[in-house]
């Protein structure tokens, strides 16, 4: 799974394809802390094409919203696919990690 | 006989006593130690004892077919295995399977053709150090030392509990211990793989069993979990955590459900029922709190408790759901009723590990004497 990042106006998208497992975890804190240093604290992830994720997916994606929040941003998901969204559920995640429809309505609001 | 550092053990299963010989004699000449094996199921336990690190294995064989040796051996190697077969016809269809193994070699064979294959095999395993396969042994008694020794023996009640660990090792465990008033139980599974998951299972069995003498599930539940999560903050890592309390009088389970979200009631009326997660894993967010639930075990009734490896196989989770259901009441005890749902999730393609544990209240009907 690669990950490819581009700035928009009032925050930076973050896209993957495939399945976000413990190898492809590592890749995402790379890729977020990356955007973050670089001072794009409001990320939003796309996962529309992200078919999988397993509990160390779900680790950096938590450790990617802590980031992006200690560096006085957010990090907000969007076109979750339903593995995804069933494992958001299931660890009660989907409070801190709200499902968007898409990239550009996860920062529309504010 | 495990291996001495530098050293590669091999393992040939193989019947033939002329083919197996050759087999042997080629892999010496590659600097293997070899063990040989004439039939599947010693083929297996040769590899286990082994950690071989290569496995020619013969398709025909005289007890089980070399397709379940190999599903077999992949729920616990890593090894290359090379399957042989006499039928060209069958190489197509083979490589058309999920079957786990890593290469299909075509009997009568060319001992030059097999060198040269396990040669570049070689190669190309140098990318991944030894180091990484010890870590995963290492990670693997680890995780085997966490789960409970000692059998449940509480009247009207069947417990069992079952693990199949991943051939990545990851950091499910569960644990019982029995109480004055019945049972605690505690089923977790920790993010990532490996010794560091392992390792935080380690912890989390170790603090959950501290608080096991402390009066109210809230307060246990709140001084483990911030125990837990004190440990976990400096490794950005969670826990999804399971732990309930059973009074076995009245079947009454009190839980708490941080982030895990499968556990399942199966009432005897036919009915099933999902305790929800009432917060995040552990090590999320700092001072989380969770409140506690309960549920009530009539008898006949069952508490089933799984990982998301099983899930993992299902699209959905009713689809999930119903699969457990009926697995589990397919089957007469709590033990076989675990295997069955273990077996949901195909050894071959299960990347996480995969656990159950059932709670099982007998039916006025079914009482086991007791100790049976």
């Amino acid at each position: 799974m690669q990950f490819s990042y581009e700035v928009k106006d009032s925050y930076t998208e973050v896209k993957g394809s495939g399945r976000l497992n413990l190898v492809a975890a590592s890749k995402l804190r790379e890729v977020v802390a990356e955007v973050v240093a670089a001072g794009s604290s409001r990320v939003a992830v796309n996962l529309e094409e992200t078919v999988f994720m397993d509990s160390s997916g779900l680790g950096a994606l938590i450790g990617c919203l802590k980031a992006a929040r200690q560096a006085g941003g957010d990090l907000r998901i969007s076109g979750v696919q339903p593995q995804v969204k069933m494992v958001l559920e299931l660890t009660n995640m989907d409070r801190a990690l709200t499902p968007y429809p898409t990239a550009e309505a996860a920062f529309s609001d504010d | 006989m495990p291996a001495s550092p530098g050293t590669r053990c091999a393992v040939v299963i193989e019947d033939d006593p002329d083919v197996r010989g050759l087999l042997v004699l080629m892999l010496k000449q590659l600097d293997f130690d070899v063990v040989e094996a004439t039939n599947g199921l010693d083929g297996i336990q040769a590899v286990r004892e082994s950690h071989a690190a290569l496995v020619t294995l013969d398709l025909g064989l005289p007890d089980i077919d070399g397709l379940e040796v190999c599903r077999r051996l992949r729920e616990f190697s890593d090894a290359y295995i090379m399957m042989l077969t006499a039928r060209v016809d069958e190489i197509t269809r083979l490589t058309g399977l999920d079957t786990g193994a890593d290469d299909y070699v075509n009997k009568p064979f060319s001992l030059k053709e097999i060198q040269a294959r396990i040669r570049a095999m070689l190669r190309r395993s140098r990318a991944t150090p030894t180091v990484a396969s010890d870590e995963l042994f290492r990670a693997a008694e680890v995780q085997q030392s966490l789960l409970p020794k000692e059998a449940v023996m509480l009247d009207d009640y069947d417990v069992a509990g079952s693990f199949r660990p991943s051939r990545s090792v990851g950091g499910d465990f569960y644990d019982w211990y029995q109480t004055p008033e019945g049972l605690q139980i505690t089923f977790a599974d920790a993010m990532g793989k490996g010794m560091g998951a392992a390792l935080i299972a380690a912890t989390v069995r170790v603090v959950m069993r501290s608080v096991a003498g402390r009066a109210g599930i809230d307060s246990a539940f709140r001084a483990a979990s911030a125990s837990i999560a004190a440990d976990l903050e400096q490794s950005g890592s969670f826990v999804t955590l399971f732990h309930a309390r059973l009074t076995a009088a009245t079947g009454r389970v009190s839980y708490i459900d941080a982030g895990h979200g499968l556990a399942l009631h199966l009432a005897t009326g036919g009915s099933v029922h999902r305790l929800p997660a009432a917060g995040p894993p552990v090590g999320v967010w700092d001072g989380q709190q969770w409140p506690a639930a309960e549920v009530d075990l009539a008898p006949g009734d069952s508490l089933v408790v799984v990982s998301d490896g099983v899930l993992d196989s299902f699209e959905t989770l009713e689809d999930f759901m119903k699969h457990v259901e009926i697995a589990v009441r397919a089957q007469p005890t709590a033990d076989l009723a675990c295997q069955a749902v273990l077996d949901l999730a195909p050894a071959d393609s299960a990347g996480d590990d995969v656990t159950a544990l059932i709670v099982r209240r007998l039916g006025t009907d079914a009482r086991q004497p007791a100790g049976g």
